[in-house]
Formats: C-alpha cells, sequence, structure tokens
C-alpha cells in the first residue's frame, strides 16, 4: 500500500532542547493511528508539527506525495479536536460546525445543510441550536469532532480528546469516534498516554518516548512482541528480568534473578554471547504452584502483596529483593496467602527478548 | 458575628452613602442657598438646568471630548494589549511602566505640562488639547481592564479557528473580536468616564471655549452657591446609581413575568 | 493572532505598540520633561527654585500640611475601611454583594460630585448645621473652607480604594487556616493579631499606599473644601501657576510632590509589586 502521510527525518529544538529526534513513519489512507507516550515524549510535538502550529527544526511532511511543510495552518485541511474542544462559546452548536464550511466561502444553506447532517451522524440531532456552555463534556466533545470532520479533511487528528471525561463517558466516546471513522473512512492520529485506550481503538500503535519513536504496529503485535524494553514497560504490565546470553544457539541466557531462562522470540535477530538483554515475561503468562509443574521452568517467591480485583487479582512478590508480578485468575486466588512461598511456572514461548 | 461589629458596619456604610443620597433632595429644594431642611419641592432648577446654555454647552463639550478620547484611546490601547499580553520582546517591563505612569503622576503636574506644552503648540484652551491630555491620562485604566479580559481568553480558540481554515485576519474578525467584545467595551466605558469626569487638567487647560463639565461645576462651586449645581451632581450620581441597580432592577421583573407567563425551557 | 511564544526576531510586538508608545512619547512624556525643565530654567536657569521650595517656611509648610494630611486621611480611611471588610467577608453573599455595590457607587461617581455633597452637608444652613440647632446651639461651628471638612471629605472620597482592596484579600483568606489556628489554641483577640492581621496585611499595605499617593496629590477636596490658610501642594502648585504664573518655583513644587509620589511607588514595587496596587 502507498503511504498516505509520510514524515520522514522530523526533528524539533527548542533552543536547547531538542524535543523531537529524527522522527520517520509512514501512515496509510484510512488508517487509525495512535500516538502513545508519556508526558513529553513528543507525541504531542510530532502532531502540532503536523497540524501546522510548530514549525519542525528539520525533516520533511507530505500528504500523498506533495509537501505540507511550508502550508500554514488554514490551508493544510486538516481537522483537529483538541484537548478542551476549543469550541466558540459565542456561536451555537450548528454555527461552529459550520464555520469551517464559511472558512471555505460554501454557501449558506449547503453549508448549514452539511452541518446539520453531520450533527445528526455524531449523534446529536436536536442541539444545533445550543452554546457549548449549555451542553455535557461529552456533548461538546461531538460537536467538536464533528466541526473537524464537516470538511472532509484529508487527515483527523485528536489531542487526548478523552482525558475530562469520566470512565464510561470515555469508553462510549471511544466506540463512537471509532464508528464515525470507520463510516468516514477518515486518516486519523489520536494522541494519548493512556495505552488501553491505544490497544481498544488503533489499527497501528506509535510509541514514543524521549523524542524518538520506540516501536510502531499493531496493538498485538506491539503487546507480544515489544520491539524495546521501554514499550514492554509501558504497554499492559511485564516482568523485566536482566540476563545475560550464554548460549545464543540453544537460546539460553543467566539471570540473576531466575537463573538459566530459555527464551522464545526476540526483537533482536543478532546475538552474541555474553551480550546483556532483558527478557519479557507477562504477569498473565506466570502460573502459581505450590509444587512446581512439570514441563514448565520454574523458580520461587515468597508472596507479599494480593490486589484482587475481583475478576482476577495480582499477585506481587519478592525473589532475591526484586519484585515479581503474576496475574491469577479470581477463582484461583483464594488458596494463596500474603507471606506464603509458592513456585512460579512459565514456558520458553513466552519469554521474549529486548535488548534496548 | 457581634453587635458592635455591625453597628460599625452599618454607620460606615451611613457614612458612605448620605453624602451622596444627601445631594438629590437638596436639587429638589426651592431655597436658592441649600437650606435644610428644604422649605420646598420642585423640579424648577431643574428646568432651569435644562435651559441654560452656560450649563449645557459644558456638558455637550464634555461627552463629545469624552468621546473622542474614547475612540483614540482604544485605537491606540488595544494593539498595545496584545503585543504585551501575547508577545515576549526586549523591552516588555519597561513598556509596561511606560503605560502605567500617567497613572502615578498626579494631575496637577500634568496641568502645568500640558498648559505650557499646548500653549507652545497653541492648542491650549481647545477641544483637541483636552482629548489629546485625556487620551494619555485614560491609557492605564484602559490597558489595565482590556488585559485583563486579553490574559484570560483561551487561545486554542484561535488555533481551532486556524485549523478550520480560517486565516489569521478572518480569526480575529470571526473568533477574537466578538469574544473580547466585552471586554472591550467595559475598557471603552472606563475611558469614558476617566474623560468624563477628569477635573484638575481640564481645569487649566479647558478655557472658554472647550470648557467641560466638572470645570464649569467647579468654577462655579468656587463662585457662588448656585443650586443648578445640585441638579448637575444629583443627575451624575443617578447615573451611577442607576448603572448599577438597573440590571438588577430587570433581572427581577424578568424572574417576575416569567414567572407569571410561560414555563422556563429545561436545559440538560 | 497567535504567536509562537519565542519571537525575538519579530517585528510584530513593535508595531503594535508603536502607535502607543509614539503617542505617550509626544503627549505625555514630553510635557512632563518639560515641566523638569522649566523648574531648572525659569524665571533663570539653575536651582534656585528648588532652594526656595525646599527652605522656604511657607513651602515647608506646605509640605508638612500635606503629609500629614495624607497620613491622617488614609489611618481613617484604615479605621473606617478595615471593619466594614471585615463584615462584609463575615456576612451572607447578599449582603455583602449590597454593600460592595453601595461602595462602587461611591467610587465610581466623580471627586467633584462628592466634594460638592460635602459642601451641602457641612454648609451654613445645612443638615449637619441644622442638627447642632437642634442640641440648642445658637449658632453651629464652621465647618466649611476647614481643614476637617476637606480631610473628612477626602476619607469619604478615598474610603472605597481601601475597603474594596482589603475586602479581596479578605475574600481570598482561606477559612481553614483560621479554623485550624483556633484549634490550636489561639482565641479572639490573639487569633486576630497574629493569624487574621497578619494575613490581611497586604490588602492593607495596598490600599493604604493608594490612598496616601492619591491624597499627596490631591487638589480638588483641598481647594474646595480647605481653608486658604492651609493649603496642600497640589493647591498651591495651582496658585503659583494659575496666579502668579510663577511657572519655575510651581514647576519646581510639582517635580518635588511628583519624585516623593514615584518614590513611595517604588518602595511598595520592590516590596510588594506595582501590579498588584492597579489590579
Amino acid at each position: 500500500m502507498t503511504s498516505y502521510l509520510n514524515i520522514s527525518g522530523l526533528k524539533k529544538d527548542f533552543g536547547t532542547f531538542t524535543a523531537l529526534h529524527d522522527v520517520d513513519l509512514d501512515i496509510q489512507k484510512g488508517e487509525f493511528v495512535t500516538f502513545l507516550g508519556p508526558s513529553g515524549s513528543g507525541k504531542t510535538t510530532t502532531l502540532m508539527i503536523i497540524a501546522g502550529f510548530e514549525k519542525a527544526t528539520k525533516g520533511r511532511l507530505t500528504i500523498e506525495g506533495e509537501s505540507i511543510s511550508d502550508l500554514a495552518p488554514q490551508d493544510r485541511n486538516i481537522g483537529i479536536v483538541f484537548q478542551n474542544y476549543a469550541l466558540f462559546p459565542h456561536k451555537t452548536a450548528l454555527d461552529n460546525v459550520y464555520f469551517p464550511l464559511q472558512m471555505r466561502k460554501v454557501k449558506k444553506t449547503e453549508g448549514r445543510r452539511k452541518a446539520q447532517e453531520m450533527l445528526e451522524l455524531v449523534g446529536l440531532k436536536g442541539f444545533e441550536h445550543r452554546h457549548p456552555k449549555e451542553m455535557s463534556g461529552g456533548q461538546q466533545q461531538r460537536v467538536a469532532l464533528a466541526r473537524a470532520l464537516v470538511f472532509e479533511p484529508d487527515l483527523l487528528l485528536l489531542d487526548e480528546p478523552l482525558g475530562a471525561l469520566d470512565k464510561n463517558l470515555r469508553e462510549s466516546m471511544q466506540i463512537e469516534i471509532k464508528r464515525i471513522q470507520k463510516t468516514l473512512g477518515v486518516t486519523t492520529i489520536f494522541v494519548t498516554h493512556d495505552q488501553t485506550e491505544a490497544m481498544s481503538m488503533s489499527d497501528r500503535i506509535v510509541v514514543f518516548s524521549n523524542g524518538k519513536i520506540e516501536q510502531a504496529g499493531a496493538p498485538l503485535e506491539i503487546y507480544h512482541k515489544p520491539g524495546t524494553r521501554f514499550v514492554a514497560d509501558f504497554i499492559g504490565e511485564s516482568n523485566l528480568i536482566t540476563a545475560t546470553i550464554t548460549n545464543v544457539a540453544t537460546r539460553s541466557a543467566e539471570s540473576a534473578l531466575l537463573g538459566v531462562m530459555t527464551y522464545g522470540d526476540g526483537a533482536v535477530d543478532t546475538l552474541s554471547g555474553g551480550q546483556e538483554v532483558t527478557l519479557v515475561l507477562r504477569p498473565e503468562h506466570i502460573k502459581l504452584s505450590r509444587e512446581p509443574i512439570a514441563g514448565c521452568f520454574s523458580s520461587t517467591m515468597t508472596i507479599e502483596t494480593i490486589v484482587n480485583f475481583g475478576d482476577s487479582a495480582l499477585v506481587i512478590g519478592h525473589r532475591d529483593g526484586t519484585a515479581l508480578r503474576v496475574r491469577v485468575p479470581g477463582a484461583d486466588v483464594v488458596i494463596l496467602k500474603e507471606g506464603d512461598d509458592c513456585y512460579l511456572n512459565w514456558t520458553e514461548d513466552n519469554v521474549y527478548l529486548v535488548t534496548e | 458575628m457581634n453587635q458592635t461589629m455591625k453597628i460599625i458596619g452599618v454607620l460606615v456604610v451611613l457614612f458612605i452613602i448620605a453624602p451622596l443620597v444627601i445631594v438629590v433632595p437638596m436639587s429638589l429644594s426651592t431655597s436658592p442657598s441649600l437650606q435644610f431642611p428644604p422649605p420646598g419641592y420642585w423640579f424648577g432648577y431643574y428646568v432651569q438646568y435644562f435651559q441654560d446654555p452656560s450649563w449645557l454647552r459644558p456638558m455637550w463639550n464634555s461627552i463629545v471630548i469624552a468621546l473622542a478620547n474614547t475612540v483614540l484611546t482604544m485605537l491606540l490601547v488595544v494593539p498595545a494589549t496584545f503585543a504585551l499580553v501575547r508577545h515576549k520582546f526586549w523591552g516588555k517591563s519597561l513598556a509596561n511602566i511606560m503605560m502605567l505612569m500617567p497613572m502615578a503622576v498626579p494631575h496637577i503636574v500634568m496641568a502645568i505640562g500640558y498648559y505650557n506644552y499646548f500653549g507652545q503648540m497653541g492648542i491650549v484652551f481647545s477641544k483637541l488639547g483636552v482629548v489629546l491630555a485625556h487620551t494619555s491620562l485614560s491609557v492605564p485604566i484602559t490597558f489595565l481592564v482590556l488585559s485583563a479580559n486579553l490574559k484570560g481568553f483561551d487561545q486554542t480558540l484561535e488555533r481551532a479557528a486556524r485549523s478550520l481554515g480560517a486565516t489569521p485576519a478572518q480569526t480575529f474578525r470571526h473568533v477574537t473580536l466578538p469574544i473580547l467584545k466585552p471586554g472591550l467595551m467595559v475598557s471603552a466605558l472606563f475611558a469614558f468616564i476617566q474623560s468624563f469626569d477628569e477635573t484638575v487638567v481640564a481645569i487649566f487647560i479647558s478655557g472658554r471655549d472647550a470648557e467641560t463639565l466638572p470645570r464649569k461645576m467647579f468654577d462655579s462651586i468656587r463662585q457662588e452657591a448656585d443650586p443648578v449645581i445640585a441638579v448637575i451632581s444629583s443627575l451624575l450620581f443617578l447615573i451611577v446609581f442607576a448603572a448599577l441597580f438597573a440590571p438588577l432592577a430587570l433581572r427581577g421583573i424578568k424572574r417576575l413575568s416569567g414567572r407569571a407567563t410561560s414555563p422556563s425551557t429545561t436545559r440538560s | 493572532m497567535t504567536a509562537s511564544i519565542r519571537d525575538k526576531q519579530n517585528l510584530t510586538p513593535w508595531l503594535l505598540l508603536l502607535p502607543l508608545a509614539a503617542y505617550l512619547l509626544i503627549f505625555f512624556f514630553v510635557p512632563l520633561a518639560q515641566v523638569a525643565i522649566m523648574s531648572v530654567t525659569e524665571p533663570q536657569p539653575g536651582l534656585g527654585n528648588y532652594e526656595r521650595v525646599l527652605t522656604s517656611p511657607l513651602y515647608r509648610k506646605v509640605f508638612i500640611n500635606t503629609f500629614s494630611t495624607a497620613l491622617l486621611v488614609t489611618v481613617c480611611c484604615l479605621l473606617v475601611g478595615y471593619p466594614l471588610a471585615y463584615l462584609m467577608a463575615h456576612t451572607t453573599k447578599k449582603r455583602a454583594m449590597l454593600i460592595l455595590m453601595l461602595i462602587t457607587m461611591s467610587f465610581w461617581t466623580s471627586f467633584l460630585v462628592r466634594t460638592y455633597s460635602w459642601m451641602v452637608l457641612l454648609g451654613r444652613n445645612g443638615p449637619v448645621a441644622w442638627i447642632f440647632l437642634q442640641f440648642g446651639w445658637d449658632e453651629p461651628p464652621q465647618m466649611l473652607f476647614t481643614r476637617f471638612a476637606s480631610t473628612l471629605a477626602m476619607v469619604h472620597i478615598l474610603a472605597p480604594y481601601m475597603i474594596m482592596n482589603i475586602y479581596s484579600v479578605m475574600q481570598k483568606i482561606d477559612p481553614s487556616l483560621v479554623r485550624s489556628a483556633e484549634s490550636m489554641g489561639a482565641r479572639g483577640r490573639s487569633l486576630f493579631r497574629h493569624v487574621y492581621l497578619p494575613l490581611t496585611a497586604p490588602g492593607i499595605a495596598n490600599g493604604s499606599v493608594l490612598v496616601f499617593v492619591i491624597c499627596l496629590g490631591f487638589y480638588v477636596t483641598p481647594v474646595l473644601l480647605g481653608s486658604p490658610r492651609e493649603q496642600m501642594a497640589a493647591g498651591l502648585i495651582g496658585r503659583q501657576i494659575e496666579e502668579f504664573l510663577a511657572f519655575g518655583p510651581g514647576s519646581a513644587m510639582a517635580i518635588v510632590l511628583l519624585v516623593i509620589t514615584l518614590v513611595i511607588l517604588a518602595i511598595y514595587h520592590r516590596r510588594f509589586g506595582l501590579d498588584k496596587l492597579y489590579g
């Protein structure tokens, strides 16, 4: 598939501070991509550069091959939903949504009709003549979305739009946004620091850290095959075990924590003996038992804390001063007590290797 | 909240209010010498005021000068406020201080300055001179009010407008200006009042032709106990009173009539 | 009109500021500078005017009078304003609103109108005189054109500045601060002295500086209501110019008044920050 939005060699300096180092990314048409990362990772800066509110120090931005780097924000035909919605308080919902069409000199009757249709699409029929202060957060969100989509933009950018909403509303809006995006087929970039949100909504996740892209891939790919230590740590929960490669052929490594370990897949192909690596073992891939389970690798630990969520529980234990986390189904946790010693069991295909 | 506190409070409020209020009944008094209690009440002095050109002309002058002052002040202050609130630049704090200086200088000092300066330019005792002087003096308060407004302005709204296809000029016209309108109107009002009430400089540089209302009042008070002064004082006070309490009264009336007619629309 | 934060090279702010800056330069700073120049050139070049202003007994008397009056007015405004502000901060919202509106009403009525209303009140045939008559006095005391009348009227005119300043500070005081002090044993007078008063100090400082500085340069009220024998600085300056066309001494006095005002404001700015004064 040919790339739709291409970002290459993007660099951004704020004085002596480098916010982005060499960001490269290709986004396909119609894709729903999430920029995920902690605050200060560069995801919002990248978004602002795409939108045209910041100018990159170096690098190129093209849509369908045509450069947009020198275009002013108003000429980029990109729809943006801001974190605080940024609805014009002095205009009604209808006039807000009509605004971009008004700027494009669309005739009033035609434009207002389109705005009306858009409001219906986002589920706000009947709200046309309300002002923003007469609407709830969720409703304002939808108006912002309608406004950003009514002029059929080349790209839709959403800057952490769901942060201010409560959990239930957030989840229903996630579904709404996804539905609308699929209906219209608009290429979308969604910025968030919430990884569950990223996991549930995206076609692809782009993980940012310290101004660089750590990894870009489908949610499950990123989850099961993290490219770096950071991604393994940021996405989902992980036990990160430092180890040294003992035998590349037999995929063995020696770890201080769990002894000799065999790993399955890895993020890197070329390894050498003696290399320091990190082995990733997710909490849900460890089984706890009183006796070691046959056919698995085993080790022991002392249970320190059990956090019971109802459907599952997180068992946190210590071994040699290092914390280990294990996910246990809710029903199974009743037999475990804090202070107990138990066995950890895992199979090698659940041990994933990352180097960085 | 003990009793003595309450009593002191009431006394202080009375102290603040009584002098203002007393002028109104005195303006309706038939006595020409501000006798208390008034021997009788009539509107005679009001009629006299509105038929006396020596009072009407200064009043008209003051209105015209205040309007011109407001326009000129706003034209100068609005762009400057944008510069000082939205931009960082070398000399910014110095510019800030310069803008507030007219507020720190006693008006008598400026009165001398303008008397001499405009005398040299040949515009002393003219409306133009007064407008030029008043504009300088109106700058600080207008700036303070407007900058407070501008500081509270959400700039993401302007970013949103740009992202939706508006040029900077269109953004200013369709988004910035309408939202800023109340703030602009309040600061314009402050500029108007500042000029309309300004006394000291006007005493020295308004002369006969450009005589302002405060100047006329000052001269009259100094010269004779003209009961017509009570009329204009009452009028000026009543305008302030109405401006402050009318919105309340209107809201009260609306509420009463609203209950009597239709049920209010529901808001979700 | 958004601008990126770092636009040191950008011309826009300069262009926006230019009209106002040029205007103030031509129509404010130049005339002001001329006053300073006149003070050392009229009628002859030299510091003669300043010598006269700073040493002559007449001028000395006026300065002392001005200062002491300003001080007296400030103290009275505090005595009158602090209790009222306290009341406003500790009563129902509706009542506080009402009082605030009444204060604002006075605040927005021009100095001139308020001065005149005191002339009405304190006149020989006025209400206060009438009250004296009711109490059996044959001849009510002369109240107008005295230092007493002028001072009283100035307190009345400037009290709103003090009240609003103190009230706005009081409003922002976190009630839990006072409660926690009470729970630690502070009561009544000591609670007030050691907790509440210091918390309201910025408002007191703010209001006092404002009132004092305005009072120093006050023209209208002392001239109309005050005793001609006990003039204040602004009135004397005005007379020098108006009656004697003595631009030299008049300007010198004006500059002295200005310098004192600016010094006070500068000291205040050092300590508290000037932006709070007029905000």
